[in-house]
């Protein structure tokens, strides 16, 4: 770079003075010589950026000429239908039974819709169309298939008949697109489990579907996880199973007239839910919709075994003595006073019936007393006796698999007062929900270890969890229940044909405002486990206001109204789980007890 | 440099104007629109009224705008590039407060014969304002970090307007466009460098933070990435459009299928056939022959405009031409990048090519100003 030239240089202003010219002009030339130096420099600039921009363009095209070739020489993928139908489709997998036998699949449908702009003759497909769709009149779709735009949807879901009658029309701007639409091929069964589904986004060839309730929806993402392969979703259920216990179920709701029922069938070992069943139910290939101002636990989708958080009664006495015993408080022949009235914070605790100042712990289970087992509450203590139950998973929210699980809390007293503990030591002012129930049965029943209910097939049964009551205790009350049914409440059971040991539950119905109890309206509760001394299942049966007349008189107890029902759920299941008969059921016997 | 100096010199007036403009490039033009047009028949399974007239009506418009921008003198377009930019700025923001009637987010204003979209119009006035900027700036002012400053803003102000619509490609392509002005106008190199470092590290955290703690995007963005990444992770959502694209690339191999013959679109399997993805029909029709010949046809479009201002010794019509230049490679670059999976799909079209009218006017209108710079310049 040259030095910088001043714009007055003053040798050459002085010699133009002197030569009488206008210095000005010097200036000027100095002026326009250093701005055109500027300008060459800016050029130089310029032409360098620019052939920087240069080589980029030329990178960019080089990338994307190599891409295409790449792609040109790239194997032509032919088989673009097949990947469109079958990769796209069957994207949801299927739902089985512990032994594969299908819960939920899908089946391949077709959609129809029209490119208005390859139609022939809109008049005539339009009429034909009418016919085929009753509720599609000819004025409406002659307006679908002549507007201006170039998709037009006809109709969602197409029987087969009605998709060859389309066909039939021969017009070709009528086009069919690929869908599957979520299948329940077995009707209601096990629909508060499966739950349902519906359609998300829709493509013209492809329809997502989406799990709306139960394994659907809380397995939703595996289900349509590609990863997976197709590879169906087992559950633990048994569809055979499922199906005896809910025609049984419904035969005993409707002989007792009771408005609802539920039964829970659990392996006692791993938590396997066998079958769980709710009435009254729906089909889950039409799930219905909730009603407006219609209470949830009124519809027919309410899952009583899942959502129901019910005051059980009587069958919580079996937590209440296994404390104990477990403790080293009593043994099971230790006296506890049972004479009444037993007065708790001026709250009086009574019995149905009075069998002396006295009974064992034994007896108190076998008779069902009130009294007794508040008693032993009292020795045990409020702290203590919470401990306990919490250990037995009733103080948390389900930990099943299912999206309805989370949102059924048990309700504890609130706040815990002195006649709490003895009210929940025989099932009061506690609520839970049947598999609450049932996986607690299995608890304390099946060796002591805490048991974890689960609706999906266990290929190798669950590490044992933390021991909540001892072997021996296990074993205890286990004989204590099967007294129950021989000599105590629930003497009916004896028809299972099958040696079955139990507790019945009998509890007034909360009203649904809150306020109170209502008058002769009952829950009850079967809470069973067979066969009694080496127990291999847990079924918890509940009714919803049943009553049953017998010799003229209107009986609500569980022990005239679950207990047969459980009862008949054993019978008929005992064969489908393998069981041996061990009690030959005795021609002639007569339905003769009579208890609580 | 002033019009008066023009003055002095010869330029072409009157009606011998027209024996000045860049034939060659109308030429290239033509045959490239003339090549869409082929395509939008084809797409429209041999239909010429669905598309291919349409286009063909609005080529026609466009090429007499073209025309018309072309004859009057570049100086005149100089002194109106701050009022042009104004009035696309208006527009925008007339399209951002009332352009939601009818629902859904509306982005362009209808003149009757074409939708025209104030974001594509930016993308013109942004190159005709920055030129005029650089024109205006002394040199030794061009790196001062106040008269960086400016244009960093005037380039903002659309980009964030459109952004809202929200339109990510043509944010893109106005951003990329703006700062390409800026580096042809000589902003110091290192300004680039930091951005660009800047861009770098930024992208490199946000792939850092995954899984951790402080994750700088939501999850669902990720995967976004990650189907742009590997598209066959969701064939049906994001990643379809890439998927068949590639498809349709592949199946056409070296030669092609030929005319009318491609499958992707008889299948209907390409949504967006006739706009972003007009290329994979192209290509599986014609093959990678007839991808490289538009490619080719591209280039030498952009040679022509590089040879325009490499010739003028105005700075405005300079930067005006390689702006045009830049902006028009960006689409398709971005455009074919986009097809063959190697960019996001962001909804760039492939410019003269795909269906659409505004695109098409505003390049027209662009190339005017390139035919302006070239016949007034002194002779």
């Amino acid at each position: 770079m040259t030095a910088r030239v001043p714009l007055r240089p003053l040798p050459r202003i002085l010699r133009a003075r002197e030569e009488g010219q206008n210095p000005d002009r010097i200036e000027r030339e100095n002026l326009a010589r250093r701005h055109q130096a500027d300008r060459d420099r800016l050029r130089v600039r310029a032409e360098s950026r620019l052939l920087m921009l240069a080589m980029c363009f030329f990178a960019a095209f080089l990338t994307v000429g190599m891409r295409m070739a790449s792609l040109a020489a790239s194997e032509p993928e032919e088989p673009v239908i097949a990947s469109r139908g079958s990769a796209l489709l069957g994207l949801r997998a299927d739902i089985t039974d512990r032994n594969g036998r299908v819960l939920a699949t899908n089946l391949n449908i077709h959609s129809l819709y029209s490119h208005p702009y390859l139609v022939v003759d809109p008049e005539a497909a339009a009429l034909g169309l009418s016919e085929i769709f009753p509720d599609l009149s000819a004025e409406a779709a002659l307006e679908d298939l002549t507007s201006e735009s170039n998709f037009v949807w006809l109709r969602d879901n197409l029987s087969p008949e009605q998709e060859q009658a389309v066909h039939d029309l021969g017009e070709p701007g009528l086009l069919f697109g690929d869908r599957e639409m979520r299948l329940y091929p077995n009707g209601a069964l096990a629909a508060h489990i499966l739950g349902g589904a519906r359609f998300g986004r829709e493509d013209v060839d492809f329809a997502e579907i989406i799990g709306v309730a139960g394994v659907e929806a809380e397995h939703d993402a595996f289900l349509r996880d590609p990863a997976n392969n197709g590879a169906p979703l087992r559950l633990s259920l048994d569809l055979t199973i499922q199906a005896a216990v809910e025609e049984v179920l419904a035969g005993g709701m409707e002989m007792m007239q009771a408005q609802g029922a539920s039964a829970v069938l659990m392996d006692i070992d791993t938590g396997e839910i066998i079958a769980m069943a709710s009435l009254p139910d729906f089909d889950p290939n039409a799930r219905p919709l909730p009603a407006e101002g219609v209470r949830p636990e009124e519809t027919p989708i309410f899952n009583r075994a899942v959502q129901g958080v019910y005051e059980l009664g009587s069958v919580f006495k079996l937590f209440t003595v296994a404390q104990a015993l477990d403790i080293g408080l009593v043994n099971p022949s230790t006296m506890i006073n049972t004479e009444r009235p037993y007065i708790v914070t001026r709250e009086r605790i009574n019995d149905f019936h009075y069998y002396g100042p006295e009974q064992s712990v034994h007896d108190v289970i076998v008779h069902s007393s009130n009294i007794g087992t508040a008693r032993i509450a009292a020795m045990i203590g409020p702290e203590r006796m919470q401990g306990f139950l919490r250990d037995l998973g009733l103080a948390d929210a389900l930990p099943l698999e299912m999206v309805e699980a989370g949102s059924a809390r048990p309700l504890w007293p609130n706040p815990w007062r002195e006649i709490s503990t003895a009210t929940v030591a025989y099932g009061h002012g506690i609520a839970v929900t049947p598999v609450h129930l049932a996986a607690a049965y299995a608890t304390v029943l099946g060796g002591g270890t805490r048991v974890t209910p689960t609706l999906i097939a266990q290929d190798t049964p669950p590490a044992p969890g933390p021991r909540v009551v001892s072997e021996e205790v296990s074993a205890v009350m286990r004989g204590m229940l099967a007294d129950v049914v021989t000599e105590g409440t629930a003497t009916m059971a004896q028809e299972a044909g099958y040696p079955v040991g139990g507790k019945t539950g009998t509890a007034d119905i909360v009203l649904a405002d809150g306020s109170g109890y209502a008058e002769d309206r009952n829950r009850t509760t079967f809470a069973s486990v067979f066969p009694a001394l080496d127990p291999q299942y847990v079924l918890i049966t509940t009714l919803e206001e049943p009553w049953v007349e017998i010799a003229g008189n209107v009986e609500r107890t569980a022990g005239y109204t679950a207990v047969p029902v459980g009862t008949a759920i054993i019978r008929r299941v005992g064969p489908l789980l393998g069981l041996r008969p061990e009690i030959e059921p005795v021609a002639g016997t007569r339905l003769s007890s009579a208890s609580n | 440099m002033s019009f008066l100096e023009y003055s002095l010199k010869t330029t072409p007036t009157g009606l011998s104007k027209l024996l000045y403009f860049n034939w060659p490039l109308i030429v290239l033009v033509s045959t490239v629109a003339g090549f869409g047009f082929m395509m939008l028949y084809s797409v429209a399974g041999g239909s010429m009224d669905r598309w291919a007239e349409p286009q063909m009506i609005r080529f026609g418009l466009g090429m007499g705008v073209m025309f018309v921008v072309g004859l009057v003198p570049i100086w005149f377009w100089r002194n109106v590039s701050g009022v042009a930019y104004v009035v696309s700025i208006l527009l925008l923001l007339y399209v951002e407060f009332f352009g939601a009637i009818g629902g859904g987010s509306q982005r362009w204003i209808d003149l009757g014969f074409v939708r025209l979209q104030p974001s594509e119009m930016a993308k013109i006035t942004i190159v005709m304002l920055l030129a005029a900027y650089y024109d205006w700036l002394p040199p030794r002012r061009q790196s001062h970090p106040l008269y960086v400053l400016i244009p960093v803003v005037l380039i903002l102000i659309p980009v964030l307007l459109t952004l809202r619509q929200p339109d990510l490609g043509t944010a893109l392509l106005l951003l990329v466009g703006g700062a390409a002005v800026m580096f042809i106008g000589g902003v110091h190199w290192l300004y680039f460098a930091g951005v660009g470092a800047i861009g770098a590290g930024g992208i490199a955290a946000v792939f850092a933070s995954r899984g951790t703690d402080w994750q700088l995007i939501e999850d669902y963005q990720f995967r976004r990435i990650d189907t742009f990444l590997d598209p066959s992770l969701a064939p049906l959502g994001d990643g379809y459009h890439i998927t068949q694209s590639q498809i349709a690339l592949g199946s056409g191999g070296w030669n092609g299928r030929g005319f009318m013959q491609g499958t992707q679109i008889r299948g209907d399997f390409l949504p967006e056939a006739h706009t972003d993805f007009i290329f994979p029909t192209l290509a599986e029709e014609f093959g990678f022959v007839g991808g490289t010949f538009l490619l080719t046809l591209y280039v030498l479009i952009l040679v022509f405009c590089i040879v325009t201002a490499m010739q003028t010794r105005d700075r405005y019509a300079a930067i005006v031409s390689l702006g045009v230049a830049f902006t028009f490679f960006l689409y398709f670059a971005i455009n074919m990048a986009m097809v063959m999976g190697l960019a996001p799909v962001v909804g760039v079209p492939l410019p003269l090519v795909s269906y659409g009218g505004s695109a098409m006017l505003v390049l027209l209108a662009a190339f005017g100003l390139v035919h302006s710079a070239n016949i007034h310049r002194p002779r």
